[in-house]
């Protein structure tokens, strides 16, 4: 007992040194953030944990609700006194980056970036602006192309390697010539508009829709695109687009093809992995690769972050915040705490923890792998409105009826997509 | 409190009298605030470029000069909805009258049979009950299934254009108890005497149905067919729940027309013209119907 004693005394008797030594560095720096319970838990025990290892570091954190925060930040932005760790939205941090010098460059701190996949954090979206990483990302979201192993299995057809368009046609020939029950791709108008079109034409293209308000694409690319949605209903990769009437939007969910396991796969998103797999769970999944036209300059395939985690220029100690970036993104315990409260992790080594610890499902995982590596350009600004969806809707659905050819539905989608521009 | 001879105006109201007002507030709150206000709203914002969490910008007759000559949607989405009057009104009508008769009679267990039929009708407008139409209707669902047990060829009732907007007018039809409800009050004034009068004369069934039964009540029929015109002209909920609208935009009447570009693309300026013009073309259509009531209602007082 007196031995305890003595050594909790010479402890304390140190760390009062300790603080004695370093009481001018005494550092306290402000965080903020928005969010739900869960993440404000585990964000505070983070701190905690960086606070216990840098103990002249006092991190203060303020945290919400998402109402207003972006309103107060642009005022706090302006006037100097946002927090020295900062939460945005990656919508919304354009404007602020176009609007001042607001940000420090973390590539200029000590911040592991390795534990990042490259490609992912230089896209504009994750944090990059003109050479400088002006916000980290906090998580992916993005495509999935989840593949029901035992149907695949069945019909004869493998996805797991590298996917073509192409290829993807053909194996969908084969899958239904095998059983005239399965169809490759669970789809309706919707899922093709926003996972196929888009993406045949952003690759097609090497950009976007619609480039600074003007519009890029061209008859040709939409032509391209339409004729691959004419090409799945007529060689019958997707169920016929009658059929699909009865689940719009997202009731692709509640297909009942899906649900009795008639489909090898769905192009679908990675928050949507699970319910997926939710509606058909005997079945083993597998994430597949999302198919690129070979020297496409884009990828299409966008995944981006639902937040990026800023030190603003306000921000007296940026290498002390720097330090907590590092903490945060790169120390095993953050990424075990954190675990996928910011959604699936941007960095590979804290998805294996989610995985391993239960708090991401191995196919959410591998999917999020999938994304990270592939990169793209998510939809511009107009294009992805729902004015412009609605006129691809219509488009793939008169080409899917037969009602117009690729060519006619291309120019009058071009038609219609040039009245938006500003 | 001093009472003012009959006929003789009073010029001051007492205390007492302004206390109906506070017994008429919730009223005249409500058609203020839920009725009046957006009214007009909704027509000054017709006239501007309005796009919700937008500036409002003065742009006359833009909106509607875009939706007569531009928007294709709307002409298609206008003929769709009249083509949807055309299904539901006459049908429900025949079908709600031809019931009322049917249940116009002394049998036993009467108003149970009355209740079973009155029932879709308190489902009306709800998204249960189009989610449950769908769900019937779609392919392998309860109506395809009862066809293919029969031996009859199945359809794609909803991604059909021929089928969808038959499907959902189906739906209306079903729903024709509180029409049913007011022919069979109507059938139960019309006196006994004109038709003992025309059986003694050895009038057949129909002669007496169209010269004494239809008749008499006219006024009824007139009541609902115009309640019913409105009402259909109006119809929101079964084709977006449904069908969304489609196939190829088969389904899309001006509700969701409207519903699409006020909540979907936030034009709000724009979607108050579209309501302003199917408004219009309401009022027409009722005008028209009052109109010909001349020709057709009778009135036993006149």
């Amino acid at each position: 007992m007196k031995k305890i004693l003595s050594l909790v005394l010479a402890l304390s008797m140190m760390l009062s040194l300790c603080s004695f030594a370093m009481a001018e560095e005494q550092i306290t720096l402000r965080f903020s953030w928005w969010g739900g319970d869960a993440r404000h838990e585990a964000t505070l025990k983070v701190i905690e944990q960086f606070e216990a290892l840098y103990p002249n570091v006092t991190i203060e954190a303020e945290y919400g609700g998402n109402d207003g925060y972006h309103d107060k930040l642009a005022t706090n932005l302006a006037s100097g006194t946002a927090a020295d760790i900062v939460q945005i939205d990656p919508e919304v941090f354009p404007t602020y980056v176009a609007n001042g010098d607001y940000f420090y460059n973390l590539d200029e701190y000590e911040i592991d970036m390795s534990v990042f996949d490259e490609a992912y954090i230089h896209q504009r979206i994750n944090g990059y602006y003109d050479g400088k990483q002006l916000g980290l990302p906090t998580g992916i979201a993005g495509p999935a192309f989840l593949i029901n192993k035992d149907v695949a299995d069945k019909v004869g057809v493998d996805l797991s390697g590298e996917i073509t368009w192409e290829g993807l046609l053909e194996m969908g020939k084969a899958a239904h010539e095998a059983d005239p029950e399965v169809y490759l791709l669970c789809a309706n108008k919707e899922y093709l508009v926003n996972l196929i079109v888009f993406n045949i034409v952003k690759q097609q293209a090497g950009s976007t829709v619609f480039v600074d308000g003007k519009l890029v694409a061209t008859e040709e690319h939409f032509t391209t695109a339409y004729e691959y949605v004419k090409a799945l209903f007529d060689n019958n990769v997707v169920a016929p687009i009658e059929y699909m009437a009865a689940y719009q939007g997202d009731a692709v969910q509640s297909d009942a093809n899906w649900l009795a396991g008639k489909y090898v796969g769905t192009m679908t998103y990675i928050s949507t992995v699970d319910v997926m797999v939710a509606g058909n769970p005997n079945a083993s999944y597998y994430p597949a690769n999302l198919p690129v036209y070979e020297g496409a300059t884009e990828g299409g395939w966008a995944s981006n972050t639902p937040q990026v985690l800023t030190i603003p220029k306000s921000c007296k100690h940026p290498e002390m915040a720097a330090a907590f970036l590092n903490y945060f993104y790169a120390n095993e315990t953050a990424m075990e705490t954190l675990g996928a409260v910011r959604s699936v992790p941007p960095q590979a080594k804290a998805r294996e923890i989610c995985a391993a610890n239960g708090s991401l499902t191995k196919v959410v995982s591998d999917s999020a792998n999938i994304a990270a590596a592939i990169g793209g350009t998510p939809n511009d600004k107009i294009s992805s409105t729902n004015e412009s969806k609605n006129i691809l809707f219509d488009a793939v659905e008169l080409v899917a009826y037969g009602e117009m050819t690729p060519a006619e539905a291309a120019a009058d989608t071009i038609d219609q997509l040039k009245e938006l521009e500003v | 409190m001093m009472r003012s001879a009959p006929g003789v105006r009073t010029r001051h109201y007492t205390k007492r009298d302004y206390q109906a007002f506070l017994y008429l507030l919730p009223w005249l709150i409500g058609i203020l605030v839920l009725q009046l206000y957006p009214f007009i709203a909704s027509l000054v914002y017709s006239f501007h470029d309005y796009v919700i969490g937008g500036k409002m910008e003065f742009n006359g007759l833009e909106n509607y000069i875009r939706l007569w000559t531009r928007d294709r949607n709307f002409w298609k989405s206008l003929r769709i909805t009249l083509v949807f009057g055309v299904y539901t009104v006459p049908f429900k009508l025949i079908l709600a009258l031809a019931v009322a008769m049917f249940l116009n009679r002394n049998i036993k267990g009467i108003n149970l049979i009355r209740t079973l039929y009155y029932i879709p009708s308190l489902f009306g407008g709800s998204v249960a009950i189009a989610i449950l139409w769908r769900l019937m209707f779609m392919d392998g669902g309860l109506v395809n299934t009862l066809l293919q047990t029969l031996g009859l060829p199945t359809q794609h009732f909803l991604g059909s254009k021929q089928w969808a907007l038959k499907v959902i007018s189906l739906l209306e039809v079903w729903q024709f108890g509180s029409s049913m409800v007011m022919f069979l009050a109507a059938l139960k004034n019309v006196p006994a005497s004109l038709y003992e009068a025309a059986d003694i004369d050895g009038a057949g069934w129909w002669s007496k149905f169209f010269k004494i039964t239809v008749p008499q009540i006219s006024p009824i029929i007139f009541f609902t067919l115009i309640n019913q015109t409105i009402q259909q002209l109006q119809n929101f909920t079964s084709p977006s729940v449904i069908t969304n609208g489609g196939p190829m935009k088969n389904t899309y009447v001006l509700g969701l027309f409207l519903y699409e570009e006020g909540f979907g693309n936030f034009k709000m300026g724009y979607a108050s013209a579209i309501s302003w013009l199917q408004f219009l073309v309401i009022l027409a259509l009722t005008l028209i119907i009052f109109g010909t009531s001349k020709l057709w209602v009778h009135y036993a007082d006149e």
